[in-house]
């Protein structure tokens, strides 16, 4: 039988029983009796919320089993199996409500049958925080009590709700368990039909949480598919009726995982897994529940007050040196069927088995997989690893990629802390601060110095050089898109960061890689998606689409910026940029102070005097404030000549940024060695004698046209 | 020359929120031209003034309000008289002795008083958390739950804890939500954003963007709310139309004007005028600046502030 004749025949079978269930009652009580669940303001939830129509008699419900009729229509589209299943619902619903003739209680300890509103709006509040990440719904008979304890336990301890339908309520009985709201386990009743009391719950969370109009189909619809997060278990072997059901679950968005090996299976909606003890996982995967991680389970504290704790020689237990020996740490995206979430494996030697106050080598991957998880923020996942690591009581961290430093501490040790314990912060850490990007996370963490020299060598260091390279062609032509920063308006409230891949915030800590990950991460907040779809000047880097951002972010203060000019519409700035730039008039060039020069610069001020008239959201043309890391950018004031305009900057940024300057003018220009060129605090601080440098040096700035 | 009077006409407004149910109800919000700018467009609702009271009742509260509320007074009577003080738009029920930090008080006893401020009084009631994150987003939902009917603003939800006092307050109980945020523009549309986000009706929230006692940074305050109110009206930014509600009690009754005694700071005069002045010059500013309604302590600030707005209506 296809699975479209499996769901007719049991919404034809159910259809019938409610039928002849009907007309027994009419002929039982007559046609005006009373029909109706206790404590609901939402007469037969299901049925209202699908049309809008309130039952309240028994004649009512007759005309409303019409109304279902002309859903089962048999035309063998997806949009008939998935009617018939609502049909099936909804009759399922007019069976339930006649239990309940005359105030009857149909249902005794432990089933609960309806819910009434009030439990609604009690799970209601933590189902929308999360803290019910989900809702199952277990069908049927499992093999054993012992089997269906473990498979309810294994959600209450996720914190997940269960509601439970058949024979698997004997079995936990049978098995021991306790059961209730206050558990977290609801056993609705022993019939099929009794899963209609879940429908129930998931249908008013809708109108009261959803603001669903009732008989608004198709909005109910979208809100359980996008916000009620249940999920159905369903035992082998199923009926029609359980099928017939089942695609009126599937129709709510409620995917149906069952270990009937012959079931005709539906990608994403009816999954057949015939090892139970997977359900757990699968379910959560099929329906991208995510599990919050309350707590860290190492045995010392972790919080940030740790952050800064230093662990001296005496003190330590072992170390890890990236710099004497192989070590690496590595974020690697997988795919998702790759990774078992939260394993944590350690290879090679533990802590205990290593000798006190030695030096041992240490790599460890973090692998993460997620439907919205993009290579390029490994490195944002990965920067991370310092502070996660640091925040751990008598642990220290240095270092970054393969040159990092860890210590453990003697007392860290004694409280049972072991290299493992890294692998749970690391995994616990990941998860909650990238929930929005990471649905699976596993650490593999070697010690084995074989495998740490094979991990850094094999792994780690090809990674790496993919990733710089990657770096390197990004040009602000390469991508698509630009993305705003406006993290510092609380202090300066008209300026707006425009970042590129070539100009990264002028803070110098907002990289165009960074931005993005703010905005996937936290879609409302401070990084905007820009477009620059249409150009204004490609030279000058003006464009429409940033001109309405900067516009819009800065709420009318600034009308147009320009990219890579300091004269016309330069970019504003803060106050807290890492460097100014400001035209010096005499060699036709620009000076750089950056924050940490404390003396004159050849302009006659001094860096806070420069930065008294670049600050505050304000534009001043021939002066800019940017990140140190934007020197030697090609889009370096690209409008007006780039960077053979730099005349001089203070000795100190110039070793800095020594090595990437010469190597840009060195492809612009062709020139060697340009830093030599350019002026500093022990060559001049007054303009005459820097021209007089400039000159003897050649420098090319002086024979440009000037800048004003 | 005659004097040509030019009104600054937006096209855009504040959203009217109504607080309370029943024949006492208070509306705030509304209006579509700058604090006090009643020359440029008709005034749909002036400011409102609430009084604050305490868990914790009289203790801690300043030798003035004791003598006003009498020692022995239960919440009830504390709460009843609250609500008749001179210019009192509503009453405001600050749940400060649940902070895990201090008295600690737990939910049960909380809601205890809750329920005893709500029988005792038929005026509109805004509750504020405790300001512990955590312990309000246990305590408001049950706060929320506790008072079904009674329309109630409840202040308190922060980035941090906002699915939980949204979802209870705006969506499974039907109360007023009061999102507040720390002075910062972006900060207060973000938390308006994900809160409507939530499925909360952006017509059933009100803001509390922060404030500060006159004197302690207070700039930041002007300039944020100032701002707040350029985008809601110049640029019809809806996800800052949301009225203001400025608590001020909470800020100017802890600095060392309002509470450094006569004995140790004999030339500043009477430490009961000088809290009252705090209190009446921090309120001031901040409906200068575009708050829609604040919140004070002290009877004699409220009837001062409450006669201002009259004045300048």
């Amino acid at each position: 039988m296809t699975l479209f004749e499996t769901v007719f025949s049991g919404n034809d079978a159910v259809y019938g029983l409610t039928e002849q269930a009907i007309d027994n009652a009419i002929s039982q009580y007559g046609a005006d009796k009373a029909v109706s669940f206790p404590n609901t303001a939402y007469s037969l939830p299901c049925y209202y919320s699908v049309t809008g129509v309130k039952v309240g008699t028994l004649a009512e419900l007759k005309e409303a089993l019409g109304v279902v009729k002309t859903l089962m229509t048999r035309e063998m589209k997806t949009h008939d199996v998935f009617m018939s299943g609502v049909a099936t619902a909804l009759c399922a619903e007019f069976i339930e409500v006649l239990k309940y003739i005359d105030g009857a209680q149909p249902y005794e300890e432990p089933c609960y049958g309806h819910l009434a509103d009030a439990i609604i709006r009690e799970l209601g509040v933590p189902l929308v925080t999360g803290d019910i990440p989900g809702v199952a719904v277990i069908l049927g008979k499992a093999a054993s009590p012992e089997e269906a304890a473990a498979l309810v336990k294994s959600y209450q301890a996720q914190g997940i709700l269960v509601t439970l339908v058949g024979d698997i309520i004997d079995q936990l009985a049978e098995a021991g368990m306790k059961t209730g709201a206050n558990l977290r386990v609801i056993p609705l009743g022993k019939d099929v039909t009794s899963v209609i009391h879940v429908v129930s719950v998931a249908l008013r969370a809708a109108l009261i949480f959803g603001n669903v109009a009732p008989g608004d189909a198709g909005a109910l619809m979208e809100y359980t598919m996008k916000r009620v997060p249940a999920f159905v278990n369903a035992f082998a072997p199923l009926n029609d009726v359980i099928v017939a059901c089942g695609a009126g679950a599937i129709a709510l968005g409620f995917p149906v995982i069952t270990n009937q090996a012959d079931v005709a299976r539906v990608p994403k909606s009816l999954i057949c897994q015939t090892d139970v003890s997977k359900w757990n996982a699968t379910s959560l995967e099929a329906r991208d529940i995510k599990i919050k991680i309350t707590n860290v389970d190492i045995p010392v504290a972790f919080a940030s007050a740790f952050e800064g704790e230093i662990i001296r020689r005496k003190d330590m237990q072992v170390e890890f040196d990236g710099s004497r020996v192989d070590c690496a740490e590595l974020v690697q995206s997988c795919d998702a069927s790759e990774i078992e979430d939260h394993k944590i494996t350690v290879i090679g030697p533990e802590a205990d088995e290593m000798e006190l106050g030695s030096k041992n080598s240490i790599a460890y991957v973090v692998k993460v997989a997620g439907k919205k998880m993009q290579p390029d923020f490994e490195p944002v996942i990965e920067r991370k690893f310092h502070n996660y690591i640091n925040c751990i009581e008598g642990v220290y961290h240095t270092g970054q990629r393969d040159m990092q430093r860890i210590r453990i501490s003697i007392d860290a040790f004694n409280a049972g802390f072991r290299i493992k314990h890294i692998g749970e912060v690391l995994y616990s850490q990941v998860k909650n601060e990238f929930d929005a990007v990471v649905d699976k996370c596993e650490v593999v963490i070697y010690t084995d110095p074989a495998e740490c020299t094979r991990i850094r060598h094999e792994v780690a260091v090809p990674i790496f050089n993919k990733r710089d390279e990657r770096l390197e062609t990004l040009t602000d032509e390469s991508v698509d898109v630009y993305y705003s920063c406006i993290m510092c308006q609380a202090f300066s409230p008209s300026h707006v960061c425009v970042v590129t891949p070539e100009r990264l915030g002028l803070c110098g800590a907002v990289s165009w890689l960074d931005a993005k990950a703010t905005n996937e991460l936290d879609p409302a907040g401070p990084c905007q998606v820009i477009t620059k779809e249409r150009v204004i000047d490609e030279n000058v880097g003006s464009y429409e689409d940033v001109d309405e951002a900067v516009a819009k972010f800065s709420r009318g203060a600034l009308e147009h910026v320009t990219l890579y000019s300091i004269m016309q519409d330069p970019m504003t700035s803060c106050g807290c940029f890492e460097c100014i730039c400001g035209i010096e008039p005499f060699s036709n060039g620009v000076v750089i102070a950056n924050r940490e020069y404390s003396g004159m610069t050849p302009l006659g001020m001094t860096f806070p005097e420069m930065a008294s008239m670049t600050g505050g959201g304000v534009q001043t043309p021939g002066f800019m404030g940017h990140g140190k890391h934007f020197i030697a950018s090609k889009k370096f004031m690209k409008a007006e000549g780039g960077i053979e305009r730099i005349v001089w900057m203070p000795k100190d940024l110039k070793e800095f940024i020594k090595d990437k300057l010469n190597a840009s003018a060195k492809e612009l220009y062709g020139i060697e060695n340009f830093t030599d060129m350019i002026g500093d605090e022990t060559v001049a601080e007054d303009p005459e004698t820097l021209v007089a440098f400039l000159t003897e040096k050649g420098h090319p700035a002086l024979g440009l046209d000037p800048m004003m | 020359m005659p004097f040509n009077q030019k009104p600054q006409k937006f096209n855009a407004k504040i959203n009217t929120v109504t607080i309370g149910s029943g024949d006492k109800t208070v509306s705030i919000g509304g209006n579509s031209t700058f604090p006090f700018y009643s020359f440029d467009a008709p005034t749909e609702n002036t400011a409102k003034v609430g009084i604050e009271i305490s868990d914790m009742g009289l203790e801690g509260m300043p030798e003035s309000i004791k003598a006003f509320y009498g020692e022995a007074a239960s919440m009830a009577d504390i709460a009843k008289k609250a609500a008749t003080v001179e210019g009192a738009d509503f009453v405001v029920l600050s749940l400060e002795g649940g902070d895990p930090n201090g008295t600690n008080k737990s939910v049960e006893e909380l809601l205890a008083v809750v329920k005893e401020v709500a029988d005792a009084i038929d005026c509109p009631l805004v509750v504020e958390g405790c300001k512990n994150v955590e312990k309000d987003a246990e305590l408001l939902p049950k706060v929320a739950e506790a008072l079904q009917g009674r329309n109630v603003l409840l202040m308190s939800e922060k980035e941090e804890n906002y699915k939980a006092i949204g979802a209870a307050a705006g969506l499974a109980y039907d109360q007023l939500v009061g999102a507040e945020s720390a002075v910062d523009i972006n900060l207060a549309k973000q938390l308006n954003v994900i809160t409507t986000q939530l499925g909360v009706n952006a017509q059933k929230i009100v803001m509390n963007v922060g404030s500060a006692a006159v004197g302690y940074g207070y700039e930041y305050v002007v300039s944020t709310m100032d701002r707040i109110k350029a985008a809601a009206l110049g640029q019809s930014d809806n996800m800052l139309q949301m009225p203001i509600i400025t608590p001020v009690a909470s800020e100017t009754w802890g600095v060392k004007e309002a509470s450094a005694s006569e004995a140790d700071m004999p030339e500043w005069g009477s430490v009961e005028e000088r809290g009252i002045d705090m209190e009446i010059m921090t309120a001031a500013a901040d409906l200068a600046a575009g708050s829609d309604a604040v919140i004070l302590r002290h009877p004699e600030s409220v009837k001062t502030i409450s006669a201002m707005i009259k004045a300048l209506a």
